[in-house]
């Protein structure tokens, strides 16, 4: 059975929508309320399922339908890698955040997004990269913790 | 009702207030000029500063954001061909062409003036219907709500561009998350798996700026390289125009501006549709109703006066929907009925009776976030173009930080920022896999209240039928039957149209 993006979509939203529906079995019953906790997620879960069957359903149906010379013509190239190293540096930058604290990771997340994005060459580039990362931290710190009274992370490393 | 108008203008026009309100609308104006930079985004970005602030402060802001952002987009849509927003698509249709022709300045201010004279249009629907709908969402019970939720989620799905089945599964999906944690009648953990993460479900406001942020930035940077169009008018010197003659344009054809206007508000009013679907369909009945339709798409005022005027009713719908329901027209709306929450305030049919002063707030900084944004647009339109060339490598790091300072800022806790990840990660996967995500949305912002409207109605009567014997629930239930029909059949005669011409197809 050949299928394609929105089949195998299907398929694992299925297999997710079974697997919590399973799980909704081993909910407590509560004596004073007509309808235990797992009611409604049920009444969820069983929509979801009976959705992505008919997901699949309809993609199988259109993958065999489609001749070979329907397939359709690459665009332009699109930068997956570039979407994956920014995934990894935000990941980074999150897990850094309690240890290092909001002014140090954040200088830090700043500049290694603009380098992954765009690679300074210069001298001047390089100015400006550390430029927007400290002004980000600068202006974001006076703006929030200083005026607004916001709490902005802490390092527990750090203690900044 | 008009003398507490008047104390909100009053209120509003203090500089504590002001102040919020012109930042506001000046960071809509100029996020709805940046391409690939949507209202929600800004206003995403705008939330962690109102969280220092008053509640009525915190609202002044962000409705100026979505005024500003609503007619912003024009700004780019006219002068580079680019839409700053999907709500300035249809602008682009004839304000780019006109704009080519050497008239620059026209193609801006119809569309500022038109966003100007529809947005007060719909102010006025706003403030004239707004109670009397809440008077009769009163009336509701359990049943009567939980059937306009499942009809609001019901014309949502169908509206889904891609594909019905994938709104309804979107809309499912968003339900689930609100599923997991605890339950809310019981308090029982639900899918926690021992988790004590998992154990408090997820919080809707970094749910809610994960998915859309996320889903944003990382789609551009996706484009990143690729050529911009030709023939753009980032060179334009002047925009200097006379605006009576402007002005006199738009209103010598009021029923053009008046029939966008009521299509603004319906899709406003309409759950988390939005201005991206009012532009184009105002633009659409413009087209029809037109004596010249062959003229549109070259220049012609008539594409602007729709798109804009409509978008910016739009906004005016919308708040209707938040304010006399409690249920938000868009995401924009969302945020901003997350926010309410976090000052402790519900929205419902007895906000503007409880909260009358922050309620007529919220009307006088709606009313004059347009000036405000007429302004804006007057003095800085050239200056705006300017920042959106602003190159991604400096602007997504921003956004993503303020994203994570409002997900943080919410209780001061990590666990907030970790949502935001993952649900970045999974925003991002659904719209590469083509699943949309209004109804998602809108599952998430409706999920806990169809739960605890459908268990309150079983524990007073667990007689099912009254959901349909009931009048008004069963009108809704019928409407949202006919709603998915309605998108069944549409979706059919689609795919038998796209069959039909492929055969013809030599």
């Amino acid at each position: 059975m050949r299928l394609s993006r929105d089949g195998v979509a299907g398929l694992i939203l299925f297999g997710i929508s079974l697997a919590l529906l399973a799980d909704t079995f081993n909910l407590p019953r509560m004596p004073l309320v007509p309808v235990g906790p797992g009611f409604y997620p049920r009444i969820v879960l069983v929509f979801m399922a009976v959705t992505s069957v008919i997901l699949v359903a309809q993609d199988f149906l259109k993958v065999r339908a489609a001749a070979p010379s329907a397939l359709a013509a690459p665009g332009p190239r699109r930068r997956y890698d570039l979407v994956a190293a920014i995934f990894a540096v935000v990941a980074v930058y999150i897990l850094l955040l309690p240890y290092l604290g909001f002014r140090i990771s954040t200088a830090l997340f700043v500049g290694a997004m603009q380098w992954a994005i765009e690679r300074p060459r210069t001298s001047r580039q390089w100015a400006a990269l550390a430029a927007v990362a400290i002004g980000t931290v600068v202006v974001s710190y006076l703006v929030f913790e200083t005026y607004l009274l916001v709490l902005l992370p802490r390092g527990s490393l750090t203690g900044w | 009702m008009y003398e507490l108008l008047g104390q909100g203008i009053l209120t509003v026009l203090q500089l504590k207030y002001l102040v919020p309100l012109f930042l506001g609308t000046l960071a809509g104006v100029v996020g709805g000029a940046l391409p690939g930079v949507t209202i929600t985004m800004t206003i995403i970005v705008i939330l962690p500063f109102t969280f220092g602030l008053d509640p009525l402060q915190g609202l002044s802001a962000m409705t100026g954001v979505y005024v500003g952002g609503s007619a912003g987009g024009l700004i780019t849509a006219c002068l580079i061909g680019i839409p700053g927003t999907p709500s300035a698509i249809a602008t682009t249709f004839d304000g780019f062409p006109m704009a080519r022709k050497g008239e620059p300045g026209r193609a801006v201010w119809l569309g500022v003036w038109a966003s100007f004279l529809g947005g007060l249009l719909g102010g006025a629907f706003l403030i004239l219907t707004t109670g009397p709908l809440a008077a009769i969402a009163l009336e509701f019970g359990p049943w009567e709500y939980f059937s306009l939720f499942v009809l609001a989620m019901a014309m949502v799905a169908g509206l889904a561009e891609a594909s019905f089945v994938k709104g309804l599964i979107a809309t499912a999906i968003g339900l689930l998350i609100t599923v997991i944690g605890s339950d809310p009648i019981t308090s029982v953990p639900r899918f926690a798996f021992g988790s004590a993460f998992l154990n408090d479900g997820f919080p809707f406001l970094p749910v809610l700026i994960g998915i859309f942020a996320f889903a944003q930035i990382m789609t551009d940077l996706e484009k990143l390289g690729h050529p911009k169009p030709e023939g753009t008018m980032e060179g334009a010197k002047s925009l200097s125009v006379s605006h009576l003659k402007v002005i006199g344009e738009i209103l010598g054809r009021p029923f053009l501006l008046l029939w966008s206007t009521f299509v603004g508000i319906v899709i406003g009013v309409l759950p988390a549709i939005g201005g991206s679907a009012a532009n184009m369909l105002a633009y659409d009945q413009a087209k029809k109703f037109s004596r010249r339709p062959e003229k549109f798409g070259t220049g012609i005022p008539e594409g602007i006066i729709a798109s804009e005027s409509s978008n910016n009713a739009n906004v005016g719908g919308s708040l209707v929907t938040i304010m006399a329901f409690g249920i938000p027209g868009d995401a924009v709306t969302a945020v901003m009925l997350g926010a309410m929450t976090i000052h402790g305030i519900q929205s419902g049919p007895l906000f503007v009776v409880q909260h009358a002063g922050l309620a007529y707030g919220i009307y006088a900084a709606y009313i004059l976030a347009h000036p405000l944004m007429v302004m804006i647009i007057g003095v800085g339109a050239l200056f705006i173009l300017k920042i959106t060339s602003v190159r991604l490598a400096v602007l997504a790091p921003i956004v993503l930080v303020l994203c994570v300072i409002g997900a943080y800022a919410l209780n001061n806790t990590m666990q907030a920022v970790y949502v935001l990840l993952l649900f970045g990660v999974v925003g991002y996967a659904l719209v590469k896999t083509g699943f949309p995500l209004a109804p998602l949305i809108l599952g998430l912002i409706l999920g806990d209240q169809i739960e605890i409207n459908l268990i309150r109605s079983i524990m007073t009567d667990d007689n099912p039928w009254l959901f349909i014997t009931r009048p008004i629930s069963g009108g809704l239930l019928l409407c949202a039957l006919i709603s998915v029909v309605l998108a069944v059949w549409q979706h059919v005669r689609h795919q038998k149209r796209m069959a039909a011409e492929a055969d013809t197809d030599f």
